[in-house]
């Protein structure tokens, strides 16, 4: 067999998320157990579980970007919203970086949305994962669970395909997010009206919007590849 | 004067921000009262607090927590023992919510619909099969148009010559072997299993469809009312269609290739099924459809709204408007200009 020449390039983005050439992973909070199939694997006696990108689309922006990854994560421990949580899939892996076992960290992940048949899923692993609250509620109905967040936050996640999300994305920024906040908009060509100017100007404009209403976007990450027809804008909150 | 407040605590403050006055709820936090609470919140209304204080500042401008106006301040935010509680109480709304989308008769009647396709299309399937198959070996069995009970007659039979003689045809000189005839035998018990299976879910699907659409099961159907109902994803949003949507409904694939080529649009989709149209000439059947959708459309929001059912007499008022359409069209138009 000779020596192990099978050197993996690995780096930390968090205490939790480990990055890989080719894949993620996060240190398992609920060890043993695989939330939606992904694999499991032991590096030196900590068990993570596989974050597979082209499945999260959080995950794909965190191999794609251009500036470093770890910018895109929120901080352990602290609160964050994520509207349109869908079935859990990026949801657990936040869920592993921001509140580990028995949520030793102390954070909350308020996840948001619309879909019963989604909301099925979250309230499952809701059960095993302190810190993570599922709301069955529409991302723009701030009031039936705005109260959940009684102080601003520094982290947003928006992944709604639904018409108008760009305007659901800035209202709740400016809810709930604090100055210099990072809001996540992953924005769906086809959930936009089709201007019939090709995507990228489609895009454009988004970004336009995005800066006259007081947001720095930070980088612009294409996920194609991962998810096709679907960017992801990493925006700062200025005003 | 502001008013200020959230699930659990509520203040007045003036327009600079100093807190005038504070009340809190100091209630243990058991999770059925803060269920009702975030409720009342979610509804637009007032707690208890913000109720007491509302009396004592007639003046101040109720808020709830978040809102965009309300000015900077030092609010008596929930605590991490508060904030632990609302959490469980949106765990217990957000699982009572998913348990709530079992009432939803949307959800039922489409999977209803849906299985009653998927059974449909495999029972086809599989009676052809069982027909072919009994006439390799009895060549001289026609089965026609009755093939209902074959299945049946199949599961029932000894051996292929008990069936020939069930069937009245002659035995020829080759037969299955004893396994062969055991899964021929089988199979016919799948397609009569089937059969039986496929009643009871359109029995289901009318049963429902007439509770959840009264009107437009009365005007069109209960087995296409639904069929409409799980095609336009509900019954609220076939309310809300427009009735040249309801039309084409089905025939989605002609009505875009309409809009894209410009090749004649569809003149009915799933409404197609109904025999006023599929049974009317064919020069007819787009300005019935129209006349239908029109209606089905209104029958969909009596019954989406809550309004009084409608039942036979407009079924027929609809049966006699359809009549006209024909008699005014007895002939087919000429293709001449």
């Amino acid at each position: 067999m000779g020596k192990n020449t099978n050197r993996r390039r690995t780096t930390m983005l968090s205490w939790s998320v480990m990055k890989e050439s080719r894949a993620l992973w996060t240190i398992n909070a609920v060890p043993r157990t695989a939330v939606y199939g992904e694999s499991l694997r032991n590096f030196s006696g900590t068990e993570f579980r596989r974050w597979d990108p082209s499945r999260s689309k959080l995950g794909a922006a965190i191999m794609r970007t251009k500036d470093d990854p770890a910018l895109l994560l929120p901080e352990a421990g602290s609160t964050v919203l994520y509207l349109g949580a869908g079935h859990g899939t990026s949801i657990s892996h936040l869920h592993d970086h921001l509140c580990g076992i028995d949520n030793q960290q102390r954070g909350r992940l308020v996840a948001v949305d619309l879909a019963p048949r989604c909301l099925r899923e979250l309230t499952h692993l809701a059960k095993n994962r302190p810190g993570l609250v599922p709301v069955l509620g529409d991302a723009r109905k701030h009031a039936a669970w705005g109260v959940l967040l009684p102080r601003k936050i520094n982290w947003l996640f928006q992944d709604v395909a639904q018409a108008g999300q760009v305007d659901i994305f800035i209202a709740a920024c400016r809810r709930f997010l604090n100055k210099g906040g990072v809001g996540l908009l992953s924005l769906k060509a086809a959930s936009e009206r089709w201007t019939g100017e090709g995507e990228s100007a489609l895009f454009d404009k988004v970004e336009s919007t995005l800066e006259s209403s007081g947001f720095v976007v930070d980088e612009r990450i294409e996920l194609t590849g991962y998810e096709d027809n679907h960017v992801l804008f990493a925006v700062r909150m200025m005003e | 004067m502001w008013l200020w407040y959230d699930w659990r605590a509520a203040a007045v403050a003036d327009d600079h921000g100093s807190i005038l006055d504070v009340e809190q709820w100091d209630g243990f936090y058991d999770e059925r009262t803060v269920v009702a609470r975030l409720e009342c919140i979610a509804a637009g209304g007032l707690t208890a607090e913000a109720m007491t204080l509302m009396e004592r500042f007639p003046e101040a401008k109720p808020r709830v927590h978040g809102e965009l106006d309300l000015p900077e301040a030092d609010w008596p935010l929930p605590d991490d023992d508060a904030q632990h509680a609302a959490d469980q109480a949106a765990i217990a709304m957000a699982t009572r919510g998913v348990a709530q989308a079992a009432g939803d008769p949307d959800r039922r009647l489409e999977h209803l619909m849906r299985a009653s396709d998927e059974m449909r299309s495999t029972f086809i399937t599989m009676e052809a099969r069982l027909v072919e198959w009994v006439g390799l070996f009895l060549p001289e069995a026609r089965f026609g148009h009755d093939r209902s009970s074959l299945g049946k007659t199949v599961s029932e039979s000894e051996s292929l010559e008990h069936l020939s003689q069930t069937l009245g045809v002659s035995l020829p000189p080759v037969g299955p072997g004893k396994s062969e005839w055991k899964s021929l035998k089988e199979w016919g018990g799948s397609v009569s299993v089937f059969r039986g299976q496929l009643d009871r879910l359109e029995h289901a699907i009318r049963q429902l469809a007439e509770e959840h659409l009264p009107s437009l099961s009365a005007l069109l159907g209960p087995l296409l009312a639904a069929r409409l109902c799980v095609e336009a994803h509900g019954r609220m949003r076939l309310a809300r269609l427009p009735a040249g949507t309801v039309q084409v409904l089905g025939a989605e694939k002609a009505f875009f290739n309409h809009l894209k080529t410009g090749a004649p649009p569809p003149k009915h989709g799933h409404i197609f099924m109904h025999p006023w149209i599929s049974r009317s000439p064919r020069w007819v059947r787009g300005k019935i459809s129209r006349t239908v959708a029109a209606k089905a459309s209104i029958a969909a929001r009596v019954d989406a709204f809550g309004g009084e059912p409608w039942g036979e007499p407009e079924m027929r008022l609809l049966e006699q408007k359809v009549e006209e359409i024909r008699a005014a069209h007895s002939s087919p138009p000429s293709r001449r200009k």
